[in-house]
């Protein structure tokens, strides 16, 4: 029976993230799994207890499987990565507002070959925003 | 999954080596390395019984391990695993008396036609 009491978000050292992939699908005990991946085993109890998949059998021993436990510690890994929003054409990011808006009054100078500076106002605070964009004239531009 | 005592003999095995043969923590985590392809290759079989696989351990690497391995490489791989297993039968010895010492010695040894990335 799987046991996942708190889901969130877990420290995972490097080590880890690189020793984990090594696990072999069959069950350990938090001791074995701790030693593999030479972390303290209180610190694989405390991520057993923020939702990493483990069982009990009747005896209440922990059984973790080396498998399902490395996907975890690779889906901790991804949950870490802040989501990214790429640029859209007229967007550009103000570092006074520190926030992606839209350029006002855009400007394109040609740089050298296909890079181009982009330079126009944030809309919100009014500051004056940059961009280096690839091609001139295409969709980078803001319309109107 | 995999058989729970074979795994408990492979660690067995890397204690020992550490504590009798004075092995180093990078000698010892490289011959787990190694001695995870014989896991694989047992699976849920335990090794006792290893002389009666289907498949030959070096024949099982060129098969499943998906990181093209060179020579020496392989090589080094069969080596601990007759290292692991000449020591498991000497510990064991009812256990594993079905697996012969001729058996063991011809583990590290290629088959023959076998392509090496060199």
């Amino acid at each position: 029976m799987s046991e996942n009491q708190n889901t969130s978000n877990c420290r995972i050292s490097r080590n880890v993230l690189i020793k984990a992939p090594g696990l072999l699908p069959m069950l350990y005990t938090p001791r074995e799994i701790a030693e593999d991946l030479d972390v303290p085993e209180t610190t694989l109890r405390d991520w057993l207890n923020h939702g990493a998949p483990h069982s009990r059998d009747e005896s209440n021993h922990i059984w973790i499987d080396g498998k399902q436990f490395s996907t975890w510690v690779e889906s901790q890994r991804n949950a870490k990565k802040k989501p990214t929003h790429p640029l859209q054409a007229g967007e550009s990011f103000c570092m006074r507002c520190n926030a992606i808006v839209k350029i006002q009054n855009s400007e394109i100078r040609p740089v050298k070959g296909h890079l181009s500076h982009l330079k126009g106002k944030c809309p919100i605070c009014g500051g004056i925003v940059n961009r280096g964009i690839w091609n001139a004239g295409s969709a980078e531009l803001p319309q109107g | 999954m995999l058989d729970r005592q074979n795994y408990l003999k492979v660690k067995l095995f890397l204690k020992y080596s550490r504590v009798v043969h004075g092995r180093s923590s990078l000698q010892i985590s490289n011959d787990f390395e190694h001695l995870k392809a014989l896991l694989l290759w047992a699976g849920s079989q335990p090794l006792r019984s290893a002389h009666a696989f289907n498949t030959s351990l070096s024949d099982f690497l060129f098969q499943n391990i998906e990181k093209r391995l060179d020579q020496a490489e392989l090589q080094s791989i069969l080596n601990t695993n007759q290292r692991f297993l000449l020591w498991v039968k000497a510990m064991f010895p009812v256990e594993f008396q079905n697996i012969r010492l001729s058996w063991i010695m011809k583990i590290s040894a290629i088959s023959e036609g076998k392509e090496v990335i060199i």
